[in-house]
């Protein structure tokens, strides 16, 4: 087997039966303590009226974004993004400062509120299981899952697995690849039979919102420069202006000022 | 599937490297001399090493990591078939129940009174000491008879078996009649077998009768599930509830409790009538066709459709589905199927569904059965006669059910009686009768009854609370047991750390306990691996390469050309022989269930996929992702009792009341409640399960089924009342 350029997760919510291995899976890998979690159910369980009823439900994970916008906030570097899929977090630099909680559009980051600041891992989420992928394993969740729910592998090979599925049963899904285009493109692609949003998934541009802000960053110093000459004119002339009025101002002033001075 | 997707080549490189490594740079030491020589793990005491689960009794393969003497993560193992590489999340807790700071790890003798949980510690041989006399002293007070013997589906069950036979008590107690004795003996009076094998490959049509295997996991079974359904195959579910099976299933059918019996008939009747049945197969393999025409002529589906509220239209396509469908169609036979006193009935009528239609071989084989294959046994002398008639029944009031599945709620109720004889004393292995059986009152006050209790359990368990000695074992992490076969292999459990505290194997202490009652002869092995050694003598294997590999394969054993079936006619028989000879109906015929009375609801249970019966609910891993065990009850009902989502609601039944949080869900019928089985534990030694959720046994009503024995556990009905 060729090595990976581009691992991916493949998460197909119509295999799902929420029996919740991955996450047990997850916290004995990661050694997780038992009142946190990595991955949990996001969705809305089960949907209409006895007796026409359905149900989705999904597994959320990281969603290990091309463009990562935690990395993009975060002020320290905590973050990285391997080239070859995970966004990986550095506790020991991190100053628990929780941008990178506010910036990912998917809410996955999510903060330790039971540990000071010296007792450090401020941060948790999801790893993609590095220490499992680096030796050829899947990750532990895509390792155990019961149903194949949970796919692991090279991102546009499991794309275009899922783009077969889609045209071979058309009926089954939504005709959509999450995760293909949103935010820049993610490595965790789902497949869903109901709305992504019923699976608690948000809107996301397909345009990185790190790209937008740093093409409105990117506006920064031209625009403090621009924007500091306008004002440095305008005031530079405000200041000629009123040392001219002043000027004038002094001229029949100067008049009257001798006339004045000696009272 | 492109190449980088295929899970089986994932795992084979991970296996590769895996075996690479235990190849290549493993040294010594390790917890045991064997292991060291094998060289499982290495010098820092890591590795992978191979053995099988124990968190249900589906037994799938594992590939357990070691890191420092510690298991600390457990892997599905391809090679095995169970589990072919997953694990479920019981699976995959696994070692939190083996790490569970609840476990008992010494021998402890009771110093309170009963129930009150207090006992102090003792060594093996002053446990072994109290346990033995007392055992002999009933005995010689009140006959061998006088001893109960109770353990469930574990790999040592035959030593056990050993030490009941060899001591000369016919009283042994399963957990099958509270399971599955309606499916097994349907089974065997239609085909000669217990549980015929089935496969998923080819199927295109699946009816599951309440087979809930999304939740209720059997790993193999509900991927091969699962990937049916991805294929495309029809799945049409019949559940009161609206459980993960049925948000997968092509057509839910909410269905009447107590009526799956009405819809097989219809199923019957209009397969039968449109002349839809596989002509061939029937006239070839099956007898008493021509009996079965007039029984079910009656059952139409507009009879049907009354009694399971599923429109008769509804039946008639879905009968005609399945039988164009056919052979490659599945009515599956289930696996709880003690549900209704008529569930005998229901499991006859799905078992000659699936004759009608000729799909044996195709979906139903031959089954496999865990026989001892080709392995070899310790040498023993036969066992003494037994005289005394079994407390349960079997043969003189269940001359049907075998020796081996039991009724085990009938046996509770000769205890509480007396008759035909008192018994005194109860040896419990790994299972927990007060969680168990129904109505948990009345076998609170049969254990009261007992001059002596003694339990084998790794953890405190509401039946140890009751006892006077409990004995630690060994976790299935840290022990050996004897092989089991599946799918041409036989597989291994093997310790993977060092057993804790003072546990040990029950292969152990069935021989130690068994020396001392005089039976050593029965045990005839030096210890575990001696057991095992004489097991793989005859496949001229080394322990060694098994405990490397976790498997030895056995050789292949022809399957017969023309399939055969061990009924007295050697067909499948429609009409039953044997059912008739015991004066019993021998072709399916409706029964009326007992039905709720105004203001009472069915009272349902079934599993979820995050426990297994009583024992995995102090698991802290599965306890975290569980959600917790409130009664369901439809919002249409809710509104009429006046009660909102959340109450706190007392449930009433004949046997007793419970008190619980409500849950308010569209997934399940307006007449009926559900309980998640497996809490209200009363063990304190239990800190993690002890005071969630309520018991179901403490509502249900002992009912049992003349033919099967099983015990119905969803004909108990109750009231809801806010407190």
């Amino acid at each position: 087997m060729s090595v990976i350029q581009h691992h991916a997760f493949l998460f197909d919510a119509t295999r799902c039966i929420d029996c919740r291995s991955c996450m047990v899976a997850c916290s004995v890998e990661n050694k997780i303590p038992v009142d946190k979690t990595r991955i949990w159910v996001a969705g809305v369980g089960l949907m209409g009226q006895f007796p026409n009823l359905s149900r989705a439900s999904m597994v959320y994970h990281c969603m290990h974004c091309n463009e990562p916008d935690c990395l993009s906030a975060c002020p320290v570097g905590a973050y990285t993004k391997r080239p070859d899929g995970p966004v990986l977090y550095n506790p020991n630099k991190c100053i628990g400062c929780r941008y990178c909680m506010n910036a990912c559009p998917f809410g996955v980051p999510h903060f330790d509120f039971d540990k000071g600041l010296i007792e450090g891992a401020f941060i948790d989420k999801c790893t993609m299981c590095p220490q499992r992928i680096d030796i050829g394993l899947e990750p532990a969740c895509v390792a155990t899952c019961p149903t194949d729910a949970l796919m692991f592998g090279e991102r546009a090979e499991l794309l275009s697995y899922a783009h077969d599925r889609l045209a071979a049963q058309p009926a089954r899904y939504i005709n959509h690849v999450y995760g293909e285009t949103e935010n820049g493109g993610t490595s965790y692609l789902i497949l869903s039979h109901v709305p992504f949003n019923e699976l608690g998934l948000p809107n996301v541009p397909s345009r990185p919102v790190k790209e937008v802000s740093e093409e409105v960053m990117g506006f920064t110093l031209p625009l403090a420069f621009g924007w500091g000459a306008v004002l440095t004119a305008v005031a530079a002339g405000v200041h000629f202006y009123n040392q001219k009025k002043e000027a004038d101002a002094k001229k029949p002033a100067a008049s009257e000022r001798p006339a004045e001075g000696p009272q | 599937m492109p190449s980088t997707l295929s899970r089986r080549d994932f795992l084979k490189i991970g296996g590769t490297a895996i075996g690479a490594a235990v190849l290549g740079e493993f040294i010594p030491p390790w917890v045991a001399e064997a292991a060291r020589a094998n060289g499982l793990l290495d010098a820092t005491l890591s590795g992978y090493i191979p053995s099988m689960c124990e968190m249900c009794v589906w037994r799938c393969g594992l590939l357990a990591k070691v890191v420092s003497g510690r298991v600390v993560k457990l892997e599905g193992n391809p090679d095995n078939p169970h589990s072919g590489g997953d694990l479920c999340p019981r699976g995959q807790s696994g070692l939190m129940n083996t790490y569970d700071p609840d476990r008992v790890l010494t021998p402890l003798i009771r110093v309170g009174k009963r129930g009150e949980g207090l006992f102090r510690k003792a060594s093996w041989d002053e446990a072994l000491d109290v346990v033995a006399k007392n055992m002999l002293d009933i005995r010689q007070k009140y006959g061998p008879e006088a001893m109960i013997f109770s353990t469930t589906h574990c790999l040592s069950q035959t030593q056990f078996e050993n030490l009941l036979n060899g001591f000369g008590s016919p009283n042994y107690g399963t957990q099958r009649s509270l399971c599955y004795n309606a499916m097994i003996v349907s089974n065997m009076v239609t085909y000669g077998m217990q549980e015929p094998d089935r496969k998923y490959d080819d199927l295109k049509y699946i009816i599951l009768t309440g087979r809930n295997l999304m939740e209720a996991i059997s790993t193999s079974e509900t991927s091969a599930l699962s990937h049916a359904v991805d294929r495309g195959v029809k799945l049409v579910y019949l559940d009161p509830r609206f459980t993960k099976t049925a948000a997968k299933a092509s057509e839910w059918l909410p269905i009447r409790p107590g009526t799956d019996l009405a819809f097989h008939l219809a199923m019957l009747n209009v397969i039968i009538g449109e002349g839809l049945y596989n002509h061939a197969f029937v006239s070839s393999y099956t007898s008493g066709f021509d009996k079965l025409i007039s029984a079910v002529a009656q059952y139409s589906p507009e009879w049907a459709a009354t009694l399971t509220e599923i429109p008769a239209d509804t039946i008639r396509r879905i009968a005609r589905e399945f039988a164009a469908a056919a052979p490659y169609a599945l009515a599956h036979n289930g696996w709880r199927t003690s549900n209704f006193t008529n569930s005998f009935q229901t499991e006859r009528a799905i078992a000659i569904l699936n004759a009608l239609v000729g799909n044996w071989g195709v979906a139903m084989f031959t089954a496999s059965g865990e026989s001892n294959g080709p392995l070899g046994v310790p040498p023993q002398p036969p066992y003494p006669r037994v005289s005394a008639q079994r407390l349960d029944g079997i043969p003189w009031k269940y001359p049907f059910v075998p020796l081996e599945l039991g009724v085990f709620q009938e046996l509770r109720e000769a205890v509480l009686s007396g008759t035909p004889y008192q018994a005194h004393g109860w040896l419990i292995a790994r299972q927990n009768p007060a969680m168990s059986l129904p109505d948990r009152g009345r076998t609170l006050a049969a254990f009261a009854k007992m001059d002596f209790i003694v339990t084998i359990d790794i953890l405190m368990n509401d039946t140890s609370w009751f006892s006077d000695v409990v004995l630690p074992e060994a976790s299935y992490l840290e022990r050996y047991d004897p092989l089991n076969i599946v799918g041409g292999k036989a597989f291994l459990r093997q310790p993977v750390i060092q057993a804790q505290g003072e546990g040990k194997s029950t292969l152990w202490i069935y021989k130690e306990l068994g020396g001392r009652l005089g039976l050593g002869d029965f045990f005839q092995y030096a210890d575990e691996e001696d057991f095992l050694k004489q097991q793989l003598a005859p496949l001229g294997v080394s322990l060694d390469q098994v405990r490397q590999q976790g498997y030895v394969d056995l050789p292949v054993t022809a399957s017969p050309a023309t399939p055969s079936w061990s009924t007295p006619s050697q067909k499948i028989e429609l009409y039953s022989t044997t059912l008739a000879n015991g004066g019993f109906s021998a072709l399916p015929q409706w029964e009326e269930p007992l039905t709720p009375a105004a203001g009472q609801f069915y009272l349902l249970t079934g599993k979820v996929a995050q426990s297994t019966q009583f024992g995995t609910q102090n698991n802290q891993l599965l306890h975290k992702y569980s959600d917790e065990p409130r009664l369901w009850m439809n919002p249409v009902s809710a509104q009429k009792l006046a009660l909102a989502d959340n109450d706190w609601v007392e449930v009433t039944s004949l046997a007793g009341k419970v008190h619980v949080h409500l849950q308010v869900t569209e997934a399940i019928r307006p007449d009926c409640v559900y309980l998640t089985p497996g809490y209200g534990h009363l063990s304190k030694g239990l800190t993690v399960a002890y005071g969630i959720g309520a018991c179901d046994s403490d509502l249900h009503v002992t009912y049992t089924d003349p033919v099967s024995g099983s015990q119905a556990l969803s004909q108990t009905f109750v009231t809801v009342k806010k407190i």
